[in-house]
């Protein structure tokens, strides 16, 4: 070879390579529309791609401060604040919104056998989950709120557009369902915008939309629920909702006992069957709701159950031993 | 071949080794810890997590503010203006998915990385 050839040859690389790096890396990373909020007394981070990102992004959040201005239990406002003050007295005429996320609660209700009933605020209210003043209920307390926990309490009028609970002093909390309720009403968002994939997290409660910007899959994170990081991967393939229950999240210890903020509607005590249960879900609150009831009700049930609801589910026993459903024996990794 | 064929060839050579040999390098550095700090859900510190870095700063929001430390390749907060310090009881952070929140102020710090440790996001 000419030793001008060679000269060619480098020119022709060093050009190419200074020219095409900085193509190929543009292509290679898209851009998201990003945006860190806080709502739903929660931190949620949204991430779109795609041709209308920006203007789906806004919509997004704008559908979130909808919602939560309905459920949250706190606000003078909200359906739900109306709906509890007015428990015993009269039905409250409620949004399309709340009617429906009370009506899905309900039906999740029946087919757990009452495991996940949004009744159990009174509950919760008594270990002082409500306030943050954790404490140790009298056996007469709980007995005396557990009578206030009861999903067939609640009344709808779907004609009205009403909900009424039965008796005074009950109260409800869509805690459990809403965010994943959310996360539906954000996939119809996605859908309608022509999102290109998206990535959402509230609180814990992921969406993945689509092909992920980079590679084949999502890398789900799944917190060590007993230590630092994390304990294993998810690798998700798509559009999926991805929900977790644990009891390291809100808890108290007390005399070497850990108490959890989920409450079983059985006992009126914080559910003690598992450490964390992990729910993959093609709906948004069917996943949010069952992780809290497969929390209730533990690994068995949680096993033999997920199918039925059309979920996979993966789960940590008290020993932290791990559980998980054959389908999902391909897509986690778990961590040592 | 010329003088002066040889030295074009040289420079040549040198340039197309530096161009690879940097998006060689900065891919592999995109595989590192990063802490990302975000305040009223806008991004206002990135910084390399390494081991040699040891500093502590202030984080403002409209709702407060808190002090972070970094050192030994971990972060955390030391004090905090919210009421539940929540975010101080965290402790040290140093693995790629996890993350401090401080709910009250609206402060978040997370560690994000690249490369085969790649997390997307966590569920808890």
């Amino acid at each position: 070879m000419s030793s001008k050839r060679i000269v060619n040859i480098l020119a022709f690389v060093f050009v190419a390579t200074v020219l095409l790096v900085p193509i190929i890396r543009k292509n290679a990373v898209p851009k998201p529309a990003f945006s860190e909020i806080y709502s739903m007394n929660t931190i949620i981070d949204i991430e779109v791609y795609g041709k209308n990102k920006e203007k789906t992004l806004s919509e997004i959040v704008q559908k979130i401060n909808e919602i939560n201005k309905l459920t949250d239990d706190f606000s003078k406002d909200s359906d739900i604040y109306k709906i509890n003050e007015n428990a015993g007295i009269k039905p409250v005429k409620v949004s399309s919104i709340t009617l429906d996320m009370i009506k899905k609660s309900l039906n999740i209700a029946r087919e757990t056998g009452g495991a996940f009933d949004i009744s159990i605020y009174s509950v919760s209210k008594i270990w002082g989950f409500k306030s943050g003043d954790y404490r140790i209920p009298t056996e007469t307390e709980i007995q005396k709120a557990l009578k206030l926990v009861s999903y067939k309490d609640i009344v709808l009028d779907s004609k009205k557009q009403t909900v009424f609970l039965r008796k005074r002093g009950e109260s409800i909390d869509l805690g459990g369902i809403a965010k994943g309720y959310t996360l539906d009403a954000i996939k119809k968002i996605l859908d309608r915008n022509n999102a290109k994939s998206a990535l959402i997290n509230m609180g814990g409660n992921v969406l993945t939309y689509e092909t992920p910007p980079e590679g084949k899959f999502w890398n789900i994170g799944i917190r060590n629920p007993r230590g630092e990081g994390i304990i294993g991967v998810l690798k998700i393939e798509g559009t999926k909702f991805i929900s977790t229950s644990g009891d390291y999240e809100r808890f108290f210890t007390k005399n070497g006992i850990r108490y959890c903020h989920i409450m079983s509607p059985f006992t009126g005590k914080p559910a003690r069957k598992i450490i964390s249960d992990t729910v993959v879900s093609n709906k948004g609150y069917l996943g949010d709701a069952l992780s809290t009831a497969f929390f209730v009700l533990g690994k068995e049930y949680a096993l033999n159950n997920a199918k039925k609801f059309g979920v996979e589910v993966v789960g940590f026993d008290l020993n932290m031993k791990p559980f998980y459903t054959t389908d999902l024996n391909n897509i986690i990794e778990l961590r040592k | 071949m010329k003088t002066g064929d040889k030295f074009l060839l040289l420079i040549l050579a040198i340039l197309v080794i530096l161009t690879v040999g940097t998006g060689i390098i900065s891919q592999r550095s995109s595989r590192d810890k990063i802490i990302v700090i975000k305040s009223d859900g806008k991004t206002v510190k990135q910084i390399p997590l390494k081991r040699g870095i040891s500093k502590s700063f202030e984080i403002k929001s409209r709702e407060g503010h808190l002090t972070v430390e970094i050192k030994d390749g971990k972060v955390r907060v030391v004090n905090s203006t919210c009421k539940d310090k929540l975010c101080v009881k965290e402790g040290w952070i140093d693995k790629i998915g996890e993350s401090i929140v401080c709910l009250p102020n609206r402060i978040s710090i997370s560690i994000t990385g690249g490369g085969t440790d790649k997390i997307d996001t966590t569920t808890y």
